[in-house]
């Protein structure tokens, strides 16, 4: 039945494309405060920094989501075809959660570090002229 | 009617809908942790908190969805009942542990602000 396998596939394809621009977008309206923090609020390289990790985050997680769409082993009937979109949609999700997760930890350690510079840079001195 | 099929149909909008309701109660209540956490920094905790319940939402979907594949060819009414039942049981065991292992880590982590900072030490 190779033809039970090109309809899972064009069921397989929207559901993750559409999961992966559904987390993106949420994932970096949120990064927004993030990069702000990072960047002492220059708005305009906050903003660019965070549109080029959403484009680096759309490219691995659909670049992921082909790689893996590939089902071996044949197919047979209504059932297996359910099951194995199931365990392909499944695995993804939980890889994107993953990386989402990630994703925050990073943001994070960034936030972290941008602090603790801030905190290790020597104030300018007041002038002494009283 | 297959019974696999049928039970995938019952099983899957059952256990996203309890998925989903645990994720919005720990989002709706975790708030008021994590602003204690976050010294109040409310922009901040939102970001945070909205990134936290997506990826609680793929986390667990991904995983409800992942076990459907996971299930055993089902033979007569009775094997359906108790292969539900038992897949049902194991969802919610495991809903329950990450839910307990969150409100941990809330508490720990408020526990190790509070000390850092109110410098409260026993004679």
């Amino acid at each position: 039945m190779n033809n039970l396998i090109v309809i899972t596939y064009f069921i397989y394809l929207p559901i993750v494309l559409a999961l992966t621009l559904y987390v993106a977008r949420i994932l970096f309206r949120n990064a927004r405060v993030f990069m702000l923090d990072i960047f002492n609020g220059r708005t305009e390289i906050a903003d660019s920094t965070n549109r080029l990790f959403e484009v680096g985050f759309y490219l691995l997680n659909v670049g992921f989501a082909l790689w893996i769409m590939e089902i071996r082993g044949g197919m047979d009937g209504t059932q297996d075809m359910v099951e194995k979109l199931a365990g392909k949609v499944g695995g993804f999700a939980i890889y994107l959660g993953i990386v989402l997760f990630l994703h925050l930890w990073l943001f994070f350690r960034g936030k972290r570090k941008a602090s603790e510079a801030r905190r290790y840079t020597i104030p300018p001195v007041a002038p002494a002229n009283a | 009617m297959n019974l696999n099929l049928l039970s995938y149909l019952f099983f899957l909008p059952a256990m996203m809908a309890i998925a989903v309701w645990t994720a919005r109660s720990c989002h709706r209540n975790g708030r008021v942790w994590m602003l204690g956490i976050f010294d109040g920094e409310a922009e901040f905790v939102d970001a945070v908190n909205n990134v936290l319940l997506i990826g609680c939402y793929t986390l667990n979907l991904g995983y409800v969805t992942m076990v459907m594949s996971l299930w055993e060819p089902i033979s007569s009414w009775e094997h359906m009942l108790a292969t539900l039942v038992h897949r049902i049981a194991l969802i919610l065991l495991s809903l329950a542990t990450i839910h307990f292992m969150n409100i941990g880590v809330l508490l720990v982590w408020s526990r190790i602000k509070h000390d850092r900072y109110t410098n409260t030490s026993l004679p």
